[in-house]
């Protein structure tokens, strides 16, 4: 881990230091630019702020978790993310990867807050036992989770919550929440607060939005959970690498049939594709090998709040847990007819243009010599 | 059932006697009959990241942006957008569309047919998922149809189609290198055999340039048992057509192989080495003709690694300098054939050594995509082969190790260009050498 000194000198130099290639800072830039879907003319713009900018002060804290989003993040993979993690932040404080113990690791966290009062960077991992539970659940070093957030947040720039646990609560808050565990942004009011939801989130989304608010110096447009829209923007479902399967109504009915083994879509099986919006489906887990979905297991939406208490994994999202009212059906129909309409157009168009196609001879390619 | 015949009636397109001929008009209709599903959603999708750029060689190692792989798909995007989507449609309306004219088809040409060797590596990287080499592929549908093809392409493909070889390659030729093999080998190569396993093809560049490649299977045949044939029918089954993109060519060029197939009976083929030759005829082959074939299609690599790990080959003693190997793209990213090959070096050499980017990244030689038919495109054809030169100087093998004719012909060719000495070899030769000789 850097020590807090370290935090004077620019994000260039410590790369340079760390032997990071000028071509490989680039490839990061433009990597992390097409990832926040920024045009490549802000490529330059970006390695310029990144080269100036001073690696912000994070502190890291971590309450009721498995640390489970921790190991996501140090096994985050292309660009080089994982030379470049700890290099684009000072990381001050980090119960699991600091050297430090005991009352020296409690002073690195105050040393921090001290040096960079106003500046800092707050990651929350880990829901928190909510005010009126009792302060005991979980504690660190003598202090209440609720106790450290605020007296942490209280000076910090910005406050990210990464993973399902401190954004919406998570597994700690499931139903019957015995430790009256609340979210950060439950909590902290008067900061902004950018949520990183997936259980473990995407490392990159980390990566990307530290980024972001060094190259800008605001946070990323963010939707109506407080998650960055360039991540969060779109459904599992539409960018699903076995969408044509549903588009073409074809099911698999248990995990072992035909339907499955030949890659059909999951829907039936409980897949929260459809109603979960996360990055899984276009960056892919370990090193972009494969995903849930892809690997053959129903998406189980666990960027989404709530997500342990939304129903059974396996129950498809659209069987009603109520019966259904004729007006749903009605619905149904207009939609099936309009989108029928749609198709038969789009299909019309298209053969249209198939027979204008004319095939092509031997003796036209001649003439042409 | 009458509507559709009266639309049909409308549309299609009149015949008369003057000698048909190559137009924009018909280019255009070309391009729209390949703008579906997968076209709109990727044009729509894409994000203008230019990540693309990053992964082509012709772009890397020329820094030219109009190499950039999305812009060369533009004809294909605007008549996306002119005439299937709404905004394009009003945009019409307004007068402001963005036409495709011929001048735009004649600057196209370098771009897709040039500097695009339809390696894949583009649709690999692409964030949103967009297979630009597919869209490639599509756009030449147009651009031959609007007779912007190059010229050594549309020769090669008057040829294939005239002669049976894009090389104007005919039988006799293969019967010399046939008796040449029969003499140094003392084994009998066999000729229009009926109800063996295998009918063998073969690419008129193994034919000239790499006779060794036909011994070496017939060794290897020999030694393990296999019954096999080649064809006086069809003996190329390299696809002009799918180079120059042009399925009605390119079906002429499947229907051969498989009329040959079914004559001589056969449940296997095998494709020749040649890359694009293995594509056409394994993936897009029965696409193309409409039905599916009697008979599965294997590379040469995917029988060999077969037979070697049912034991069917015994190979003796051990390449001992160090070898370094080049996929080619589109076995390897295309067909997914990969560790078959390393399983086989395995077996022969002890010094094997990776290129860093290989198996599905690896980076393409260059050649492939009919640009080494092409002789206008020669200059880029080595630009980008500077990439190949880079990844291999960084490994500095004594001798380079591949699997496709075009490939390894780019591969000395480039070599030769930089003097650097590294030969190249053939891996089915290279295990032919090491068989356990029989009593």
């Amino acid at each position: 881990m850097a020590a807090p000194k370290t935090t004077d000198q620019t994000l260039g130099a410590s790369l340079r230091e760390r032997g990071v290639s000028r071509r490989g800072f680039m490839k990061f830039c433009a990597a992390t630019a097409s990832m926040m879907a920024l045009p490549p003319s802000m490529v330059p713009a970006i390695a310029a702020a990144l080269e100036q900018a001073k690696r912000p002060s994070v502190i890291w804290l971590s309450f009721q978790e498995c640390t489970g989003c921790t190991e996501s993040l140090t096994r985050s993979h292309a660009p080089s993310v994982e030379d470049l993690i700890l290099d684009l932040i000072s990381l001050d404080y980090h119960h699991t990867l600091q050297a430090a113990a005991g009352d020296a690791a409690e002073r690195a966290r105050e040393q921090a807050m001290h040096d960079h009062a106003g500046e800092y960077l707050v990651i929350v991992d880990g829901s928190i036992p909510g005010p009126r539970a009792n302060p005991g659940f979980s504690t660190v070093a003598g202090h209440s989770n609720y106790d450290m957030l605020m007296e942490t947040v209280e000076h910090a720039a910005a406050v990210i919550a990464v993973g399902s646990c401190a954004t919406f609560g998570g597994l700690p808050a499931a139903k019957p929440n015995p430790t009256g565990a609340m979210s950060v942004m439950d909590l902290v009011k008067h900061k902004p607060v950018i949520n990183v939801s997936g259980c473990p989130p995407i490392p990159m989304v980390i990566t990307g939005v530290i980024v972001h608010y060094l190259t800008f110096g605001r946070l990323p447009e963010l939707d109506e959970y407080h998650r960055p829209m360039a991540f969060f923007g779109q459904s599992i479902h539409d960018r699903c690498s076995r969408r044509p399967f549903y588009d073409r109504g074809l099911f698999a009915k248990t995990f072992d049939d035909e339907g499955a083994r030949l890659g059909w879509c999951l829907y039936e099986l409980g897949c929260k594709g459809p109603t979960s919006y996360n990055a899984c489906a276009t960056m892919r887990w370990n090193d972009g090998t494969s995903w849930p979905v892809e690997a053959g297991h129903p998406c189980l939406g666990c960027s989404e709040p709530r997500f342990w208490d939304a129903g059974g994994f396996y129950n498809a999202v659209s069987v009603p847990t109520s019966p259904s009212g004729a007006a749903v059906l009605a619905a149904g129909a207009v939609g099936a007819i309009a989108g029928g309409a749609v198709a038969v157009s789009a299909k019309k168009e298209t053969k249209a243009a198939l027979t204008h196609r004319q095939p092509v001879t031997v003796e036209e390619l001649e003439a042409k010599l | 059932m009458s509507e559709l015949t009266l639309a049909q009636d409308r549309t299609t397109p009149q015949r008369d006697a003057t000698p048909s001929e190559l137009t924009l008009e018909r280019g255009l209709a070309a391009f729209r009959a390949e703008v579906d599903g997968p076209v709109a959603a990727f044009f729509s999708s894409c994000v203008h990241c230019g990540i693309c750029a990053q992964a082509c060689p012709f772009y890397l190692e020329t820094g030219d942006p109009k190499y950039t792989p999305i812009l060369k798909l533009e004809p294909l995007r605007r008549v996306w957008e002119n005439d299937f989507t709404l905004w394009g449609k009003i945009k019409g309306k307004l007068g402001l569309q963005q036409q495709v004219t011929d001048e735009m088809l004649t600057e196209w040409e370098e771009l897709l047919y040039d500097s695009c060797s339809m390696c894949g590596r583009c649709s690999m990287v692409c964030p949103v998922g967009n297979d630009l080499a597919l869209m490639i592929r599509k756009s030449r549908e147009g651009m031959v149809q609007a007779g912007h093809a190059p010229e050594g392409l549309i020769a090669a493909s008057v040829r294939a189609i005239k002669t049976g070889s894009p090389m104007g390659l005919q039988w006799k030729t293969l019967q010399v290198q046939i008796e040449h093999v029969q003499t140094s080998s003392g084994l009998r190569v066999p000729v229009d055999q009926e109800g063996v396993e295998y009918l063998v093809l073969l690419s008129s560049m193994e034919i000239i340039n790499f006779p060794e490649y036909l011994e070496a299977i017939t060794k290897i045949f020999d030694h393990a048992g296999v019954t096999w044939t080649l064809s006086t029918q069809c003996f190329e089954a390299t696809n002009a057509g799918i180079q120059i993109g042009n399925k009605d060519i390119a079906a002429q060029l499947v229907e051969r192989v498989v009329a040959a197939a079914q004559t001589l009976k056969v449940p296997k083929v095998i494709s020749p080495e040649c890359g694009h030759a293995f594509t056409a005829i394994r993936w897009e082959g029965p696409n193309l003709i409409g039905r599916p074939y009697p008979f599965r299609v294997f590379h040469i690599i995917e029988v060999l690694d077969e037979l070697r790990a049912s034991g069917r080959i015994k190979t003796e003693g051990m390449e001992t300098d160090r070898l370094s190997m080049h996929d080619p793209c589109n076995l390897a990213r295309k067909s997914g054939v990969i560790d078959q090959q390393r399983n086989l070096m395995n077996l022969v050499a002890e010094n094997f050594v990776e290129l860093k980017e290989h198996g599905k990244f690896q980076w393409c030689c260059g050649a492939g995509g009919g640009v080494s038919s092409n002789e206008r495109a020669e200059p880029l054809k080595m630009a980008a082969f500077k990439r190949k030169k880079a990844q291999i100087e960084e490994v500095n093998p004594e001798r380079m190790v591949t699997m496709c004719a075009t490939c390894r012909t780019q591969l000395e060719e480039g070599l030769e260009e930089f003097n650097m000495e590294i030969p190249v070899v053939g891996l089915t030769e290279m295990i032919a050498e090491h068989l356990v000789e029989k009593n």
